[in-house]
């Protein structure tokens, strides 16, 4: 398939996923106990309080009603006004989206470029006492929860070694937050250590299954040196794999933005999508799940072009 | 490069000298020696064939001479390439040496190239590897080399990745990496195995030119006895990891001394081939026996021009076009053709695994797109089926008493266990494996036990049609004549007839009273196999014929010079 139209095919796929998904959402937060008025207008409020707030924000409405209401908006750029923080959603998100996207990105690539290295060397050096002392901790690191992780970091590198602040940059711009590179050390190693964990894994699997593949022995056969052979070859057949599962692996970096804006006070949009939820704030919780639906859908389209240029097979549909 | 010209030049230092060479494998609980106390020599420009069957240690001694063993292997002994001795060489001194002295070629062209890389620079790494060439003149030598093994467009080949070429041209492209440096040796580890007939045969006289032009010595591994006739100045016969035989072609495949030897070639099918002064042809093939092979008997299986199509658009794939078929009570169908060709999925439709894109299929009289689940699956009791992977074929996770019982439990759901296991044993006795073969796992069987566990579950059901799609190709020849044999004495004593599926000329040859020969979809001619395949009607069944090797040195030198002169008159004529 040739490539524009293989693009376009794509993004309207992706623009399905991001309908259905808004969809299902809201239908998810519509059926939940209690509802928005009583969570806003307290335990307090009689019923006349609850219908008029209802009837104020179009919450009698019917359901499909209200969706195509909520998409319109969406169309126009917005997602509607906080309940409780009196705001536009859209603003709310778009302070705290780069922040969230700095920590993010930064675990993301700092934990690959410690992790494909890693799992490289481990696959050469595989079944020796290095290899298993790198495999016991990785694995650790993966079955540990994130926030566990994160206290003992603190507890590690900023109470018993007093060298990183234990609460992440507290400024409302960008230039702010990397005043304090410091302060987001901590944040960026919790996220990074258990990127490093999976990614090493999965480049250490894949790196041993392409070294015991018939092309490294041609390589050999011609007087290629191992180190060229791992470099020229082994390398790039080792990353396909592993970046079409970071596609898949986005989501999951977003849960843990979740956990560790909390761990570390950092205001971004994981912070601000708990405090969301515990307010049951539908149109800052419908806003957040849209960003991350749509970072997920891009991440997993940008993995699929990557695939697509360093793998021709994908391109001719061999692979 | 016969045998009397390498032995015109006794002067010639060998290039490749083995010394009481052992190769030994490590495993978990025990040490397994692979190779025990091999000794031999190639001369520049002569070619010894290594021969033997699976696991007889040839493929360990191609390793070893390159120092491309597993990390689990221990060598002992002298391998020495050009005066360097390969057993204790550290990688450094092995890297210098691989692609200079000694290049290999190996089994496997899907594989052995990487496949996110394009052919030219893979061929360009190997040049570089060598010599303070500048990355432009290397690729331009790509070119060049890629041209000199014969691949058409070579400038704009180059730029291909793997995946865009055939198997031959693959091979071609590992080929071009093993001469870039005009070796001194050059190792072919099975070259032509995963090949058809007609590039086997062109893959071939590409080595034979190569090595004559640049007088390279070459060792060939391989277990095809017509392959070593072809290409072979001298044999070693190998057999449990010892040479029990070493001598001229001629010599070893006409005049073999040891009894290993004399079995291996007795087991090796012949292709019988019309000479040209018309006398009789050397091979037997299997007579019409007359059960019930008259063609007034309704047939088994009937094929009425089907086609199969495969995608739609421009990407359709034609993979049957207008195919005619019958087999009739008791008697076989070799079904013939080069990989692509249709074979496997005519043999899927009469098995009604397919659905024809058009056409009709009728099984035992009955029109299989009519019938419903239940009166399908009670056709389909009358089948049994055979495939080519008896690793695949086999469940794993099931014993074999359980593998050999499903078909039972499937379609006579009546029977008692006891009956059920009285079926079982029985089957097991006709196709001479041992009862008590029941509780051990398929893993634990040889290939050729397996195998015959695949025919026992076909045959439980008492079939009246058997399928059975390269049956024998991954067995070695011996195993190959046992289980032709079992599935003979069977159809005789049974009478189920059969749809035979092969690429081995002489196999089918031999087990088959009718043969169709399918080129692309469609069916090139059909026959009694003692004409079709002796006076064979069509050109293409001419040149597929011609591009089977012979086990007799002398013969195939003459049918050899016969093809390549039918080539080039064909060549010079199409120029004209």
């Amino acid at each position: 398939m040739s490539t524009p139209s293989y693009l376009i095919r794509r993004v309207l796929q992706a623009v399905a996923v991001i309908v259905i998904v808004t969809i299902v959402v809201f239908g998810l937060l519509h059926a939940l106990p209690g509802g928005p008025a009583r969570g806003i207008l307290g335990p307090q409020a009689t019923a006349q309080q609850i219908a008029r707030f209802n009837h104020e924000q179009g919450l009698d409405q019917s359901l499909p009603v209200q969706y195509l209401h909520y998409l319109n908006q969406l169309l126009h750029g917005d997602l509607g006004t906080s309940y409780t923080l009196n705001a536009p959603v859209s603003r709310l998100i778009g302070e705290r989206l780069p922040k969230t996207l700095v920590l993010t990105v930064l675990s993301l690539v700092i934990g690959l470029l410690l992790a494909i290295p890693l799992g490289m060397w481990q696959a050469v050096r595989r079944n020796r006492p290095a290899d298993y002392v790198i495999t016991t901790l990785s694995l650790i690191a993966y079955s540990t929860p994130v926030y566990f992780l994160g206290l003992i970091l603190v507890l590690v590198f900023s109470q018993v070694l007093p060298w990183f602040p234990s609460q992440a940059p507290q400024g409302q711009s960008l230039a702010q937050v990397f005043s304090e590179p410091q302060a987001l050390v901590l944040p960026v190693a919790t996220g990074a250590a258990s990127m490093v964990a999976v990614f090493s894994r999965y480049m250490r699997a894949a790196t041993l299954e392409n070294l015991s593949e018939d092309y490294v022995r041609t390589a050999r056969a011609g007087g290629s040196r191992y180190g060229a052979i791992l470099r020229r070859h082994v390398f790039r057949n080792s990353l396909t794999p592993v970046i079409s599962m970071l596609g898949y692996y986005l989501p999951v970096l977003f849960g843990g933005a979740l956990v560790v804006e909390q761990l570390f006070n950092y205001p971004g949009m994981g912070l601000l999508f708990w405090s969301a939820a515990q307010a049951s704030d539908y149109p800052v919780l419908l806003g957040c799940v849209l960003v991350i639906a749509v970072a997920t859908v891009v991440g997993t389209l940008l993995a699929d072009i990557v695939q697509r240029i360093i793998d021709p097979r994908v391109k001719a549909g061999r692979a | 490069m016969t045998a009397t010209q390498a032995s015109a030049a006794p002067a010639a230092e060998p290039i490749l000298e083995l010394d009481d060479l052992d190769v030994v494998f490590t495993t978990e609980s025990s040490k397994v020696p692979a190779v025990r106390g091999v000794s031999l020599q190639v001369r520049p420009g002569e070619t010894l064939a290594l021969v033997g069957e699976s696991g007889s240690g040839k493929s360990t001694v191609a390793l070893a001479a390159m120092g491309l063993l597993a990390g689990n292997a221990r060598a002992t002994g002298r391998a020495v390439i050009d005066g360097t001795d390969i057993v204790g060489a550290d990688e450094a001194g092995l890297a210098a040496l691989r692609g200079r002295t000694v290049s290999m070629v190996f089994q496997e062209p899907a594989t052995a190239l990487d496949p996110l890389t394009r052919i030219g620079k893979q061929i360009a790494e190997v040049i570089r590897n060598h010599g303070d060439v500048s990355a432009k003149d290397a690729a331009a030598r790509a070119v060049d080399l890629l041209r000199r093994v014969g691949i058409p467009e070579p400038e704009k080949r180059a730029a291909a990745y793997p995946f865009q070429l055939s198997g031959g041209q693959r091979q071609r492209v590992v080929i071009a990496m093993a001469i870039a440096n005009d070796p001194a040796l050059l190792i072919a580890d099975e070259p032509t195995t995963a090949l058809d007939v007609t590039v086997q045969a062109e893959i071939l006289d590409l080595l034979r030119r190569l090595a004559a032009e640049t007088r390279t010595g070459v060792l060939l591994v391989t277990h095809n006895m017509g392959v070593v006739a072809d290409f072979a100045d001298r044999v070693a016969v190998m057999y449990q990891g010892r040479i029990v035989e070493t001598g001229t072609v001629e010599d070893v495949l006409l005049r073999p001394s040891h009894d290993y030897t004399r079995r291996l070639l007795a087991a090796v099918p012949r292709l019988s081939v019309a000479e040209p002064d018309g006398r009789a042809p050397a091979g037997d093939p299997r007579p019409d026996d007359g059960s019930g092979g008259g063609d007034a008997t309704a047939p088994v299986v009937e094929l009425r021009d089907i086609s199969v199509v495969f995608g739609r658009g421009k990407r359709a794939v034609h993979a049957l076009d207008g195919v005619s078929l019958v087999v009739r009570p008791g008697e076989t169908l070799g079904l013939v053709g080069e990989s692509g060709s249709g074979k496997s999925t005519a043999a899927r439709v009469a098995l009604g695994l397919i659905p024809p894109t058009s056409g009709t299929v009728s099984l035992f009289g009955a029109d299989l797109a009519r019938t419903r689940s239940r009166a399908r699956r009670a056709l389909r009791s009358g089948i049994g089926v055979v495939l080519q992977d008896p690793v695949a074929a086999l469940d794993a996770r099931m014993t074999v008493g359980e593998c050999v019982a499903e078909p039972l439990r499937v379609h006579r759901r009546g029977l008692s266990a006891q009956e059920r296991r009285g079926r079982v044993e029985a089957v097991l006795d006709r196709v001479r494996l041992p009862r008590d073969i029941v509780r051990r796992a398929p893993g634990e069987l040889s290939g050729g036990q397996r195998q015959r566990v695949s025919l026992a579950r076909a045959l439980v059901l008492e079939p009246r049609l058997l399928v059975a799609d390269e049956p024998t190709s991954a067995l070695d020849v011996s195993v190959q004549e046992s289980v032709l044999k079992v599935i003979t004495e069977l159809q005789d004593e049974l009478g189920f007839a059969c749809l035979f599926v092969s690429h081995d000329l002489a196999v089918v040859q031999q087990f088959a009273r009718r043969v169709a020969v399918m080129r692309a979809g469609r069916i090139e001619e059909q026959g009694l196999t003692g004409e079709t395949l002796l006076h064979p009607e069509t050109d293409y069944t001419r040149r597929l014929l011609a591009a089977v090797p012979v086990p007799d040195p002398v013969v195939q030198r003459g049918r050899r010079a016969e093809r390549l002169a039918t080539l080039a008159a064909g060549r010079t004529g199409a120029e004209a």
